[in-house]
């Protein structure tokens, strides 16, 4: 019996190339790879559920459209984080401005099942208050490096910073967090 | 408690840490259609072209109207500034002109014989050298010139 012929996944440097040729199916598969760890890394920042969606949709576009920047430095996805930081940042200056005041968690998301809701431990609503509490760059990283797995040396590149200042940014995090959850 | 319970609580509250945060937005990742988003994402970015023109054309307009603005104000700043001093000027002279003596009153009215030599200056009639008229007089072809 013939062995099935694996085909290798381009890596995301090869499907940005391709892009960059015009390749719009090298586009829609790096969205398929990294759109939902960017979705969690936006809900975990602070974005509201209904809102993910968008916030995701506006990241891809902006970093498709700024991907000449994009040097290597760090992996496509770590980048892709970081932008995703900044549209939620502008998202939350713009409605700011509209003066939208924030819904309760509990009825934010009418898409949502209000017993997954119900489900949700508190400790994880604790940590996602408790993350909103911290400065921007510690938040990031936390979520960077708890969520994500990442390495502070990857975090460092992607947040031009240095892998000490990484960690000590984490381990601030993580001293506040664990004060707020306990 | 000694050292190593410490450490190994430590250990355990950043491992739970960890997990809970790995769980953090699960739900909204879970709940996106990612098919149509990339199919959203690339429907988006073929009107690129279009809109990189029009952002750049924005641009250079927001930066020309600034200019303009900065401009302008500098200019009617300065005239502004101009106009001040010379109004001051005058009020400087009219408020000192009780002070000042007919000789004195003599060698500021030679700076304005441009001025006097037409019609809008109010001099005494019958007098048509400043030399004649008395230090009354001088000060009231002074106040005339005031405006």
């Amino acid at each position: 019996m013939a062995q099935p012929q694996l085909i290798p996944t381009p890596h995301d440097t090869a499907l940005i190339a391709a892009w960059q040729a015009g390749d719009e199916q090298a586009a829609a598969e790096l969205v398929g790879r990294h759109a939902r760890p960017l979705a969690r890394f936006l809900a975990g920042a602070g974005a509201p559920d209904a809102d993910v969606d968008d916030l995701v949709q506006e990241t891809f576009i902006r970093a498709f459209r700024s991907v000449d920047r994009f040097r290597g430095q760090c992996q496509f996805r770590t980048w892709l984080l970081t932008i995703g930081g900044n549209v939620l940042k502008d998202f939350g200056r713009r409605a700011a401005r509209r003066k939208v005041i924030p819904l309760d968690d509990g009825v934010r998301d009418a898409t949502g099942d209000p017993h997954e809701h119900a489900e949700a431990s508190e400790a994880e609503a604790l940590l996602a208050a408790g993350l909103q509490e911290l400065p921007r760059l510690q938040r990031e990283v936390f979520l960077l490096r708890a969520q994500q797995g990442l390495e502070y040396t990857e975090i460092a590149a992607a947040l031009a910073t240095t892998p000490g200042a990484a960690r000590v940014h984490y381990h601030h995090a993580v001293r506040r967090l664990k004060e707020i959850v306990k | 408690m000694n050292g190593d319970a410490m450490s190994s609580d430590a250990m355990n509250g950043d491992a739970r840490l960890e997990g809970l945060a790995k769980r953090l937005g699960h739900r909204a990742a879970d709940r996106l259609d990612v098919e149509a988003t990339a199919r959203k994402v690339v429907e988006r970015l073929r009107e690129q072209p279009v809109r990189r023109i029009a952002w750049v054309q924005q641009t250079w307009l927001r930066i020309a109207a600034a200019l303009v603005i900065v401009v302008g104000g500098a200019v009617v700043v300065r005239q502004n500034l101009v106009r001040g001093n010379s109004a001051h000027a005058a009020h400087l002279i009219a408020d000192d002109l009780n002070d000042l003596s007919a000789d004195e009153l003599r060698d500021v009215l030679a700076t304005f014989d441009e001025l006097i030599s037409s019609d809008s200056v109010a001099v005494p009639e019958g007098s048509t050298d400043l030399h004649e008229l008395d230090a009354q007089q001088l000060r009231a072809v002074l106040r005339s010139l005031e405006g």
